[in-house]
């Protein structure tokens, strides 16, 4: 999930290949299965390993990012590790921790990103299963705006560069509490509502994000098409990091016809007290995406995305087109292009690929 | 003698050439499950979809599947949960990224059995078939 590239906070230095760096590559070798595991245990790639109640899993990222002005790096962008348990109705604990932004080399001119990486708590929660139907959340998770946040692993989505709707101009995480109603026939709409009642719980470090919110509360609708097709409406109160108070509204799709897979979201967030007198009132996004599957594990996708932020007056336009290669459905190897077509870059023009594995 | 033979050989070239589980799936359980069969369709594809996550007593349900290319979770997945492997393994990514246990995988009917057999609230499939010896069996599928 790189959406770093145009990191306003982006640090910047010389390094070289580190110990850090090493360690991590040697990890994620360590965590692939082979194929004598395979055999062994039953293993399959993408379902972690279990162990009684536990389930052990994680994804990585590695990213090669050349935007034609900039920085050009080689990164780990993402090597998550969770584990998740299943003990009985009460105690469902679930744990994510996550080294993000480790730059293994780079060249070009100095940003504002070091690429030292950081190590981030992404989720800490247990969930109360309090019938078949209703789930009580407690602790920190991520916000469910739009989709692509709540199922942002490097492997599941559609891009290597995220569309910055999915991502900014919102609380992507919340600490606090959440209510869950699903439909155990899948055929009804689902429900999540969900409350912060101060700050975020182990904040991600300002280099890494663009905004940390605080009172969060919010809530999604989603009204399921098939098994992995849906709408969905996206409700979210919260507040800046400059007190701006904000409310946003936010609708998102996925619709598959045959090969062709569609989906998009768009928000629009009133900007409350707080904005101060040369800074819009409201804010909006919208991106809209396709991808085409040539056969099992090839497909091409493109995007197009207009963003405003509550910094500029106006719109930025980028175009994306790709090509991804999926030898099995936990792992995807992405190269794509990025053009900015007009106003402020939010993502910059030029060439990005990314190798992903849910192990 | 001859008339024997000629009868071992009529028998079989008309024995039924299919696999196994041509003669339909069954869906076993741990004994310790206290759910009375039979189990409905509806409820195997809630259940291997992970939205019934816990038997009616309130234990855990353990979900058991095959591996990816054998030939009866193939026809498990498009008889009993109506779904596509490719659409399915996505789906199981997607809900174990956010939380959900995707069922637990074993290589053959005998380890399928031996897990289903040792684990407390598991669930699985077999041939129709095969012995379900030691385990509970909730339902047929055809």
């Amino acid at each position: 999930m790189s959406k770093r590239e145009a990191g306003p906070r982006r640090r910047a230095g010389p390094r070289a290949y580190g110990l850090p760096t090493l360690l991590f590559a040697a990890a994620i070798s360590a965590c692939l299965p082979t194929r004598s595991a395979k055999a062994d245990s039953g293993y399959e790639l993408g379902h972690g390993y279990t162990v009684g109640p536990f389930n052990f899993a994680g994804y990585g990222e590695i990213t090669l990012a050349a935007p034609d002005e900039g920085r050009k790096t080689v990164s780990l962008e993402d090597f998550s590790l969770f584990v998740t348990g299943h003990v009985n109705r009460w105690l469902n604990p679930f744990v994510e921790g996550e080294l993000t932004h480790l730059d293994f080399t780079h060249s070009g001119p100095s940003g504002s990103d070091h690429g030292d990486g950081s190590f981030v708590l992404e989720r800490l929660y247990n969930d109360f299963e309090l019938t078949d139907s209703l789930t009580f959340r407690l602790g920190k998770m991520l916000t469910p705006v739009g989709s692509w946040n709540v199922i942002h692993g490097a492997p599941l989505v559609l891009t290597t560069v995220r569309p910055a709707v999915t991502y900014r101009n919102f609380s992507e995480y919340l600490t606090g509490a959440s209510l869950i109603y699903t439909d155990p026939d899948g055929d009804n709409p689902g429900l999540e509502v969900y409350w912060q009642p101060d700050r975020e719980f182990s904040e991600r470090p300002n280099s890494i994000t663009f905004d940390q919110y605080k009172m969060v509360e919010g809530l999604h609708l989603t009204i399921p098409l098939s098994l992995l097709d849906q709408i969905g409406f996206s409700y979210q109160r919260s507040q800046d990091s400059r007190n701006i108070n904000q409310s946003l509204f936010g609708l998102d799709f996925k619709y598959t016809i045959d090969k062709l897979t569609l989906q998009g979201e768009a928000t629009y967030s009133f900007l409350g007290d707080g904005a101060s007198g040369h800074q819009p009132r409201a804010e909006a996004a919208a991106y809209l995406a396709g991808s085409y599957a040539l056969d099992d594990i090839w497909s091409v996708y493109s995007w197009y995305e207009g963003f405003s932020s509550r910094d500029y007056a106006a719109v930025s336009h980028d175009l994306l087109a790709g090509v991804a290669f999926h030898p099995v459905p936990a792992m995807s190897i992405k190269v794509e292009y990025l053009q900015n077509i007009g106003g402020p870059p939010v993502n910059p023009t030029g060439l990005f690929a990314s190798w992903s594995i849910l192990f | 003698m001859i008339r024997l033979i000629s009868v071992l050989a009529i028998l079989f070239v008309c024995a039924p050439m299919g696999p196994a589980w041509a003669e339909g799936l069954l869906i076993i359980a741990n004994p310790s499950v206290t759910f009375a069969p039979p189990l409905t369709l509806r409820e195997i594809e809630a259940i291997y979809l992970l939205r019934i996550t816990n038997w009616p007593d309130g234990s855990h349900i353990v979900p058991v599947n095959r591996e990816a290319s054998s030939e009866i979770r193939a026809r498990f997945t498009e008889e009993a949960l109506k779904q596509d492997n490719a659409s399915l393994a996505a789906y199981w990514n997607e809900m174990h990224f956010q939380g959900k246990m995707p069922p637990v995988v074993q290589e053959s009917e005998p380890a399928m059995l031996a897990f289903v057999r040792r684990v407390p609230g598991a669930i699985g499939y077999i041939s129709a078939s095969t012995a379900a010896d030691g385990v509970k069996v909730l339902s047929h599928v055809p």
